[in-house]
């Protein structure tokens, strides 16, 4: 017996199929597995299952009403339906209810990561009828200037992943449900801004908002310019953890990052830099000609041959009058692999010294 | 310093920062000391008990009670419950606007409309010139000259203290376990006794109790449920008042028959002369050697913690209740698993309410036969039933499970007023939704109202009569539920705000046909996908209105007219 199969020895029936499963996982993780399409939007696979939308519910034999998937244990012999008439019925109630609490359904595919979440299940229901009208939830905040994140609550539906993610992943709590009800409201302790909290604007909740109700202030300044959203997977070259990003672009302009949910050192985390830190790219001050300072302190611009030259004469020198350890190099946490490794090749193979670092060691 | 100096924040974080669950009562000291919650007060709060202070800002607000501006604590708020509204809660709060007076829900007194809190007092009164503080209603002597568990010695004067509940059997049951039983014994005794729950779910007390003895882990706990939020239910109140020793010892024999060394009561915020009744008796029992250590002089110990909640219906809910005595954010918790094994601090808890717990002393010391005997028709035992609205006599009623319901109204509770009849009756309090014309012929027990297509639940019954508006009184009961909504859940979240704009005409289709689909529709999400009882139960008032007065809800819709003026 395979070590997969010794695993999977309970059995339980998922839509008339027998499926194996490990003590443990929940009905939602089974159906995930064998390929299931469950609607869910408070769930993240990262974070602790919450059972706040009940569009995962599902309908087991024996038990009156119908179960949330995702907080549900399976159990040996359980006979579970995830798509019976009535269950797709009351999903798509449940996401007419949710429709009508927000200001708006369709948004920018650049507020983040999760932000088309809403709007497909939306689709996929056929839930834009205009029922169940009525006054709407959450509040956008206006007042917090924050560069980063836009916290435009009018798009809020209380899924709490934002909350969720930053306590679970992030560590930080800086955010909160403030009220109840209908009125419950997402926001930071004395209901102020971001930057008095004790959020480091990592971005974690902007990625896991399934509305755009939280989004990317950065990205979203590319909204009007023309093109398609192209993403390209890289590694954050920031530090040594290595965080798989994708970075969006329109054309040959880098408009924004977004974490991978796949990136095995971080799982869709990113801290302020890898999220945010992208400007210099494209920035208007970046150097583009060496430059030389004068003897009166002042920079000249000039070719590449005058300044390399200039720098080897100068690396000479100290080499010879004080010896290979007065050598340090400190590679730029915004230069390619390719440049950084090449930096360590130069200060090892040409000084033979080991006295070489990345200026950021977040 | 004088001697009356107020308590430094470092004095009271040093008070409650080692006793168990110290969030509740360390906030109320400093919004009893300060009159709200201060910035400063979080912040010191925070520190002390290690909760991130986005987390605990959260919290508070969470808390109708705890009043985040200066002053907040001595602003009187009325209640403009389902009840006190038909007595002129609205105009009262009208009256007191000037003193900054704002509305609350239910706060259980409305067998004597209406309730004010103030500082540290609930006033009663009808107008902003009768407020006064005034004891409980004593229950009247059984109208129907049968047997009593709960309430057969609450009339004896001085019932409230240890000496007089000593008077009359106090304490023998415990001290009978103690000496003479074994927790199995004990335990066998209240299965046979066929007790069940009576905050409203009904689940037999000595499985439960069995399965909290069975469960491994220490400490285990005992928690009782005094949070009687749903409105039209005060029975609760009145065994604490009056009888506080009995729901003392059914608290220690749980410990006793489940091996938990403590226990807690969870007071609703609303009760605060409840609140110095329960610390009087547990300091007298503790004195008396009744609670604590060696209790009895035996090897037996139980150790009682009062906490007050901050206004919060659902932390009536378990495991809602439990998150709060823990200082988390009152969310209800996914079940499984249940409180019998992950309860209080993720150990084995029996949560059981007031009614429950006092009932054990007297079972105790009377035997499971007669306790069993006391209920009607093969129903075992009695029911509080808390009685008000349009009733001639509003209180709280000790019935045997099994009482016909009009036998209840119109023989022992003297009917409607003169010239009115009644159109509706409320069950569970307002959980149940309304019961009207033929299922009015019912008797108090589950099988018979759940037959009726509504459930006894904890046993408030509100009564409307011939004058009412009946969607009205819906809506009060929906705008209730969306007050209360946690908002963990999207089907109770959104559905009680759109079941209430429905019924207020805030908002929804002004075509009945389509009117009455939404309302259906969402009914039936909400009963079917809610995470906990307030979004399943809500759905009963928009319903039962459809069910028994779909001329009222045609004439609202339809004509936009008030009924029965
Ligand atoms: C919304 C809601 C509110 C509740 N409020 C109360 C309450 O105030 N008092 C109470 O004893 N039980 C209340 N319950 C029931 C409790 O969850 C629990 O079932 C009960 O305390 C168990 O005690 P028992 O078995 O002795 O009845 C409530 C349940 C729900 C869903
Ligand atoms: S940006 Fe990061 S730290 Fe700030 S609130 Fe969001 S998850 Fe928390
Ligand atoms: S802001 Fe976004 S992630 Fe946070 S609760 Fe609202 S919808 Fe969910
Ligand atoms: S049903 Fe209502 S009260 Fe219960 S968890 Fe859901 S939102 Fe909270
Ligand atoms: S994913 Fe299951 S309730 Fe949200």
């Amino acid at each position: 017996m395979s070590a997969t199969a010794t695993e999977r020895e309970l059995t339980m029936t998922l839509d008339g199929e027998a499926v194996g499963f490990r003590a443990g996982e929940t009905i939602y993780q089974v159906a995930q597995r064998t390929k299931k399409s469950i609607p869910t939007l408070c769930y993240d696979e990262r974070l602790e299952a919450f059972g706040a939308c009940r569009l995962c519910v599902v309908e087991v034999d024996g038990v009156k009403a119908p179960v949330a998937s995702c907080t549900t244990k399976a159990t040996a012999g359980m006979v579970v339906r995830t798509d019976s008439p009535i269950i797709e019925k009351y999903r798509k109630t449940l996401l007419e209810l949710v429709v009508s609490e927000n200001r708006e359904v369709d948004v920018s595919p650049l507020r983040g990561f999760a932000s088309q979440e809403f709007t497909t299940l939306v689709d996929r229901y056929g839930a834009r009828t205009g029922r169940f009208k009525g006054r709407q939830s959450g509040t956008s905040n206006k007042t917090d200037d924050n560069p980063f994140i836009l916290r435009d609550y009018d798009l809020c539906i209380s899924c709490y992943r934002c909350v969720r993610v930053c306590a679970e992943q992030e560590g930080d709590y800086a955010i909160t449900m403030m009220n109840r009800g209908f009125g419950t409201q997402i926001t930071t302790e004395f209901n102020g801004r971001l930057k008095d909290s004790a959020c480091t604007f990592c971005g974690q909740c902007v990625q896991t908002c399934p509305t755009g109700a939280l989004a990317d202030k950065k990205a979203l300044r590319a909204a009007d310019l023309p093109g398609e959203i192209a993403k390209t997977r890289t590694i954050c070259p920031y530090c040594g953890v290595g965080c798989s990003v994708d970075l969006l672009t329109k054309g040959d302009r880098l408009i924004g990052v977004q974490p991978a949910m796949d990136g095995p050192a971080n799982q869709g985390a990113l801290c302020i830099k890898g999220q945010f830190a992208f400007d210099f790219v494209q920035h208007d001050d970046r150097l583009k000609k060496p430059l030389v300072r004068q003897p009166d302190g002042s920079f000249k611009e000039t070719e590449w041959d005058e300044a390399l030259d200039l720098a080897a004469a100068g690396f000479r020198r100290s080499l010879k009058e004080h010896g290979r350890r007065s050598i340090y190099g400190i590679a730029s946490g915004r230069a390619p692999h390719e440049a950084a490794y090449s930096m360590q090749k130069f200060i090892r193979a040409g000084f033979g010294t080991h006295y070489i670092d990345n200026c950021s060691r977040a | 310093m004088s001697a009356h100096a107020a308590p430094s924040t470092a004095d009271l974080v040093a008070r409650w920062r080692d006793e168990p669950a110290p969030l509740l009562p360390l906030l109320h000291a400093l919004h009893d000391r300060d009159g709200f919650l201060s910035e400063d007060a979080l912040r010191a709060v925070s520190q002390a008990l290690r909760i991130p202070l986005a987390d605990l800002f959260g919290t508070v607000t969470f808390y109708h009670h705890f009043s985040r501006e200066p002053g907040g604590l001595n602003k009187p708020r009325i209640c403009t419950g389902n009840v006190c509204c038909l007595h002129g809660g609205n105009e009262l709060l009208a009256a007191l606007k000037s003193q900054g007076a704002t509305a609350m829900p239910c706060a259980g007194r409305c067998d004597e409309p209406v309730p004010v809190l103030r500082g540290h007092e609930q006033l009663v009164g009808t107008s902003a010139t009768s407020l006064a503080a005034k004891p409980t209603p004593l229950p009247a002597p059984n109208p129907g000259g049968c047997e009593e568990c709960i309430f057969e010695s609450i009339r004896e004067p001085g019932r409230a203290t240890l000496e007089g509940y000593r008077r009359t059997g106090g304490y023998e049951a415990l001290s009978k376990a103690v000496r003479e039983m074994t927790p199995t014994q004990l335990l066998a005794l209240v299965t046979e006794s066929k007790l069940a729950g009576r905050g409203g779910a009904g689940f037999p007390t000595g499985v439960k109790w069995q399965a909290v003895a069975d469960a491994p882990g220490q400490p285990k706990s005992i928690v009782c449920n005094a949070d009687e939020g749903e409105p039209g239910c005060f029975k609760d109140r009145a065994i604490m008042d009056y009888d506080p020793h009995a729901l003392l010892e059914g608290m220690a024999l749980a410990g006793f028959a489940t091996g938990a060394p403590r226990g807690f009561i969870y007071l609703r915020y609303e009760y605060p002369e409840t609140f110095r009744i329960l610390e009087r008796a547990i300091a007298e029992a503790e004195k008396a050697g009744l609670l604590g250590v060696n209790i009895l002089g035996g090897v037996f110990n139980f150790t009682i913690h009062l906490r007050r909640g901050a206004g919060a219906y659902i932390c009536g809910e378990e495991g809602s209740l439990l998150n709060s005595l823990e200082g988390k954010h009152p969310f209800p918790r996914n079940k499984p698993p249940f409180p019998v094994t992950h309860g209080f601090e993720n150990l084995p808890t029996a949560v059981n309410n007031v009614e429950t717990l006092a009932s054990v002393p007297p079972i105790v010391r009377k035997g499971a036969a007669w306790y069993r005997g006391l209920g009607r028709n093969a129903h075992a035992g009695t029911k509080l039933i808390s009685l008000s609205g349009d009733i001639q006599h509003p209180g709280n009623y000790e019935v045997p499970i099994g009482l016909p319901l009009k036998t209840l109204l119109h023989d022992w509770a003297g009917g409607p007023q003169t010239g009115r009849t009644i159109q509706a009756v409320t069950m569970a309090g307002l959980s149940g939704g309304f019961l009207a014309g033929d299922a009015l012929d019912c008797t108090l027990d589950e099988p018979s109202i759940r037959g009726k297509g509504s459930f006894l639940g904890a046993g408030g019954i509100i009564v409307f009569d011939d004058s009412r508006d009946m969607v009205a009184a819906a809506h009060a009961a929906m705008e209730f539920f969306a007050h209360e909504s946690c908002g963990k859940c999207f089907p109770c979240r959104i559905g009680t705000q759109r079941l209430t704009e429905r019924l207020n005409g805030e908002a929804g289709p002004s075509d009945l046909a389509a009117w009455t689909q939404e309302v259906r529709d969402i009914g039936t999400v909400m009963r079917a996908t809610s995470a906990c009882g307030l979004g399943m139960a809500a759905p009963f008032v928009t319903d039962s209105l459809l069910k028994f007065f779909p001329e009222q809800v045609d004439n609202y819709v339809v004509s936009k007219e008030p009924n029965n003026r």
